[in-house]
């Protein structure tokens, strides 16, 4: 654990002692090399599931895919912002680095605490430095509004979270995950029981997030950078649906009066954000709904509880993160070029830059679950668990994923064909990094296509 | 010689993630170690090992 921890803490003096000429490739050569040596933590061979531990740390098969997905991420961002902060000056863009390590180890600390208080601190942690990337690196003057919507609509849930793990620290002396699962049901009356559930599980169903409290998601991931906008879909979403599968331990027997609505009000979410998709004239707003929409499914997932619903959430939690990312690094291309996000003004780009259209049309492809993709495999076994936990989900989920088709349909056909706008006539051919940037989302991806267990969990 | 040093001084930051892969790598190492004794004393695990068996936990 140390290994990987301790490099990324050195990334932070690197990003300040290099050279302005080396700034970017320094940094991003060395996330490289962390993220090379993170992939050994997909290799599992303890019996008891937890490997690589130390005193606060561990790894399992349901956080390590997590893992490194984090790691994955660090030099993908540094990647995509390099040409926008190329204005920006030097002080500004070591600043800038620092934060998103900063990120990466905060998120590496949540994903493998093996104490509850700790993984609660992390994931707080969180927050700040994705605050001040959204505040003060974001295009518009909302961003300041996103920003508070952000930090208040994930602290206020989150509060009820500490009070309930210190409630638990109090009645069974322990928070810790290795112990909490050999632990027999606490005995509490059916009334604390749903009060327990809800103040449990309500921070990571706003982080994921439910809809009806999704509204900070979509002006976040608007006003955010380009790096904001990919660790936020790619991440730290799923910060929530790691939370909600752990504290699913303690949870037994469940409140039945919670769950159904819960899991409907998440179905019901998955059909309305897609068809908000449909809709959207802003571009990254419609890859923000898809979100949305994609995590409502993990959600529901999640709630039935059962194996099959906890392997797909994980797996449509891994898939979507790397092609939302892609998407939103698609997205970043285009704004780049014409400085707008309205689909309507950004058409045709298939006639001048035609390979980034090829990419457009993987990513679009891998969003609507085609085929040998993990995110297909994802859906199909969220989709035959709910169908096994109640034959009406098939009208939301069946709904969901034609819609879901439709509106990646709808996102290709508009930013990619059509007549090109008058406007758009001098235009920046696209850079290998940008084409190394979409490689390597989609390229894991792939490799996932051949692999599957590595992202399975131990539910399987 | 003038150009070495010059390289030095221009790259020397390198050296920081690869130093701390190293630090974490021996860090890592001792814990292993000090879990290792704890386990191969522990009364859960103690038991006869099988011919060609290394340890009892894994």
């Amino acid at each position: 654990m140390l290994k990987i921890l301790i490099p990324t803490l050195l990334l932070i003096p690197t990003s300040w002692l290099a050279k302005a000429k080396w700034l970017w490739p320094t940094t991003l050569l060395h996330s490289f090399i962390i993220t090379l040596f993170s992939l050994a933590w997909l290799k599992n061979t303890s019996e008891t599931n937890w490997s690589t531990l130390n005193p606060y740390m561990a790894t399992d098969p349901l956080s390590s895919p997590l893992l490194t997905l984090t790691c994955w991420l660090l030099p993908l961002m540094i990647l995509a912002s390099q040409n926008h902060l190329a204005q920006d000056p030097l002080v500004r863009q070591r600043i800038y680095i620092t934060l998103l390590v900063t990120l990466q180890l905060s998120l590496i600390m949540a994903f493998a605490a093996t104490e509850l208080t700790m993984f609660y601190v992390m994931f707080e942690t969180t927050l700040i430095p994705t605050l001040i990337l959204i505040t003060r690196w974001g295009n518009q003057m909302e961003r300041l509004n996103a920003g508070t919507y952000f930090l208040f609509y994930t602290l206020a849930s989150s509060l009820p979270l500490l009070i309930t793990l210190l409630a638990l620290q109090n009645k069974t002396g322990t928070l810790s995950l290795l112990i909490i699962q050999l632990l027999g049901p606490i005995p509490i009356s059916p009334y604390v029981n749903i009060i327990w559930w809800t103040t449990s599980l309500l921070a990571f169903l706003v982080k994921m997030p439910l809809y009806g409290v999704h509204l900070w998601l979509p002006k976040a991931h608007v006003e955010a950078p380009i790096a904001g906008s990919m660790i936020l879909a790619a991440v730290l979403l799923k910060l929530g649906g790691y939370g909600m599968m752990r504290m699913m331990l303690i949870l037994s027997p469940l409140a039945k009066e919670l769950c159904y609505p819960f899991i409907i009000l998440a179905l019901w979410g998955v059909l309305m954000t897609s068809s908000i998709c449909l809709r959207q004239t802003d571009l990254k707003s419609l890859i923000a709904y898809s979100s949305v929409s994609h995590m409502g499914l993990v959600a529901a997932a999640i709630l039935i509880q059962t194996p099959w619903g906890l392997t797909g959430a994980l797996i449509l939690m891994i898939a979507h993160g790397l092609t939302s990312s892609a998407l939103f690094c698609l997205a970043n291309t285009n704004y780049e070029r014409t400085h707008s996000r309205t689909m309507i003004l950004t058409r045709g780009s298939q006639m001048i830059l035609p390979l980034m259209a090829t990419w457009w049309l993987i990513t679009c492809l891998a969003n609507l679950a085609l085929p040998p993709l993990p995110n297909l495999m994802g859906e199909l076994i969220i989709i035959s668990a709910l169908l096994g936990w109640s034959w009406w989900t098939i009208i939301f989920t069946g709904a969901g994923a034609l819609i879901t088709a439709t509106y990646s349909l709808y996102m290709y056909l508009m930013t990619q064909r059509g007549p090109v706008p008058n406007h758009m006539i001098s235009m920046n051919p696209s850079h290998s990094r940008e084409h190394l940037l979409l490689t390597l989302h989609l390229l894991p991806l792939l490799l996932l296509v051949f692999k599957p267990t590595t992202i399975w969990g131990s539910a399987y | 010689m003038v150009n070495f040093v010059a390289l030095v001084r221009e790259h020397w930051v390198n050296i920081l993630v690869p130093a701390g892969f190293v630090i974490g790598w021996y860090l890592d190492r001792l814990q292993d170690q000090k879990l290792t004794t704890f386990r191969n004393k522990s009364a859960l695990y103690s038991r006869e090992l099988k011919p060609g068996e290394e340890v009892t936990w894994k």
